[in-house]
């Protein structure tokens, strides 16, 4: 190991980490040639993530697809080169299909709350290595996608537009430990604020310690001033758990999300929303139980003819 | 000659960059995945000196605050790539017995992928980041820490070829 630096090792050490603090100050300042970089660089590479996603969205699907079909690896050799063209086919319809799914849901709940909704597909997973939770899709400015807007699919929220690019958007997922929005219960209208923890759960907590939640409440968006960045209406979860603690300011609860985060491939930006508020509208029904029917047969012994 | 090659490096940074952010970030994998590139700059820097260790983790650095899920202000990874490239190559800089074992170079480049990132954590919540639940922040530490160790070991000898070539240096492994 080396005992120590030489001074022109030391020199540029120092410059290097005085060019980053000055970095990180004109940045906090907000300095418009710094937002221009990040601006810059992702215009520059929403075309390659787009052609990456179409490239290796169904090669993904494709490959775990055969890993799970559990035959002999002679078999499978065998079956591959027969049927590589139709399975890829098949894929790539079973994808088309699952997006024209989301797709569908997506427009039954903007069209229940009458939002006006652009549609975009997700084209790029943010890397979590900063401790962030962000999707990017394929609609921006040109689409009419605007930062502070709402991002939703058939079952809820999924975050907000963070930055708005020209061909692209950031989206903050509703997962990201920094994410915030104002939450009403379903039902008894009661108001809280709900934070994304960075994983599938959030945590709600209540402004008026005197209301009471439980397991099962509907949580739905409580919606911003001229609805951005949150349109109201819009479920967001429901409650699993309530700590009750004795001598808690507030109640605080989880609710688990009601968007699966690591499946969602069509997402809808809500560009404007109607001027009466949806209320509970858009709260999911509950599961309807299919009464299973039962057949009862009384078997009874016929009578024995007496000679 | 300084100079000259750290900037012949940037066309190999700037494809893995291109690499990580239009290819690994299209697949969900377990634990929140792995960032490519932080792998890759701290086995660069690892492999050369440690003022060429700052030097790459200020490029490295760079290029993650102009990612679009830098969640901090630009500079931010700057700072900690500075940091974090100068240690790893101080680290096994004139030990042979260190730069020459595949082992004590995983283990490095795994630990300081998890211990990069926690500081990057630590220096956002002064900055006035948010965390998240601890759970989520060890898991994804972990994962991270394990993915760095599953693919170094496949990025060793093409990450050794490219710098011995460029830089004319003995480093393979």
């Amino acid at each position: 190991m080396r005992s120590g630096g030489d001074n022109r090792g030391r020199l540029l050490l120092i410059s290097l980490i005085v060019t980053a603090l000055f970095l990180i100050t004109l940045d906090l300042r907000g300095v418009q040639v710094i937002t221009g970089l990040r601006s810059g660089s992702q215009s520059a590479l929403s075309p390659v993530q787009s052609v990456a996603a179409n490239i290796f969205r169904p090669v993904g699907n494709f490959f775990s697809d055969v890993t799970q079909l559990g035959r002999t690896r002679g078999e499978i050799e065998r079956l591959q080169a027969a049927n590589e063209k139709l399975r890829k086919e098949l894929i790539d319809r079973g994808n088309a299909d699952a997006e024209l799914e989301q797709l569908k849901s997506v427009l039954d709940l903007a069209g229940t709350a009458k939002y006006k909704v652009v549609n975009a597909k997700v084209i790029s997973l943010g890397s979590t290595s900063s401790f962030t939770q962000t999707i990017t899709i394929d609609a921006g400015t040109n689409n009419g996608v605007r930062q502070n807007m709402t991002v939703i699919t058939g079952l809820g929220l999924v975050g907000v537009v963070k930055i708005s690019y020209p061909n692209s958007a950031l989206v903050q997922l509703a997962t990201d430990p920094s994410f915030k929005v104002g939450a009403r219960v379903a039902g008894s209208q009661q108001i809280g604020i709900l934070s994304g923890q960075g994983t599938n759960k959030a945590v709600l907590q209540l402004l008026d310690n005197q209301t009471t939640l439980k397991v099962g409440d509907v949580i739905l968006a409580r919606g911003s001033v001229n609805n951005r960045p949150f349109v109201p209406g819009v479920p967001i979860g429901q409650v699993t758990t309530v700590d009750n603690a004795a001598g808690a300011v507030t109640q605080t609860a989880d609710v688990k999300l009601y968007v699966n985060f690591s499946t969602v491939s069509v997402v809808a930006v809500v560009v404007s929303a109607p001027k009466e508020d949806p209320r509970d509208a858009l709260v999911p029904k509950a599961p309807v139980p299919m009464p299973v029917p039962t057949v009862t047969i009384y078997a009874q012994p016929s009578e024995t003819l007496t000679p | 000659m300084f100079a000259r090659r750290f900037f012949l490096s940037f066309p190999i940074f700037a494809f893995v960059y291109i690499l990580q952010e239009s290819v690994v970030s299209q697949f969900k994998i377990f634990g929140g995945g792995f960032s490519l590139f932080l792998i890759f700059a701290l086995l660069w820097s690892a492999l050369g000196t440690p003022e060429m260790g700052a030097l790459t983790g200020f490029g490295a650095g760079i290029l993650m605050d102009l990612s679009q899920s830098a969640s901090g202000p630009m500079g931010q990874w700057t700072l900690i790539m500075i940091v974090a490239g100068f240690t790893v190559s101080y680290l096994g800089y004139g030990d042979d017995n260190f730069r020459g074992n595949p082992f004590s170079l995983i283990l490095t480049i795994a630990a300081g992928v998890a211990i990069t990132r926690l500081i990057y954590l630590i220096l956002g919540l002064f900055l006035g980041g948010e965390a998240g639940s601890a759970w989520s922040i060890f898991t994804s530490l972990l994962s991270s820490a394990f993915w760095s160790a599953a693919l170094v070991p496949l990025l060793l000898p093409v990450v050794t070829r490219l710098h011995e070539a460029l830089f004319d240096v003995k480093s393979r492994i």
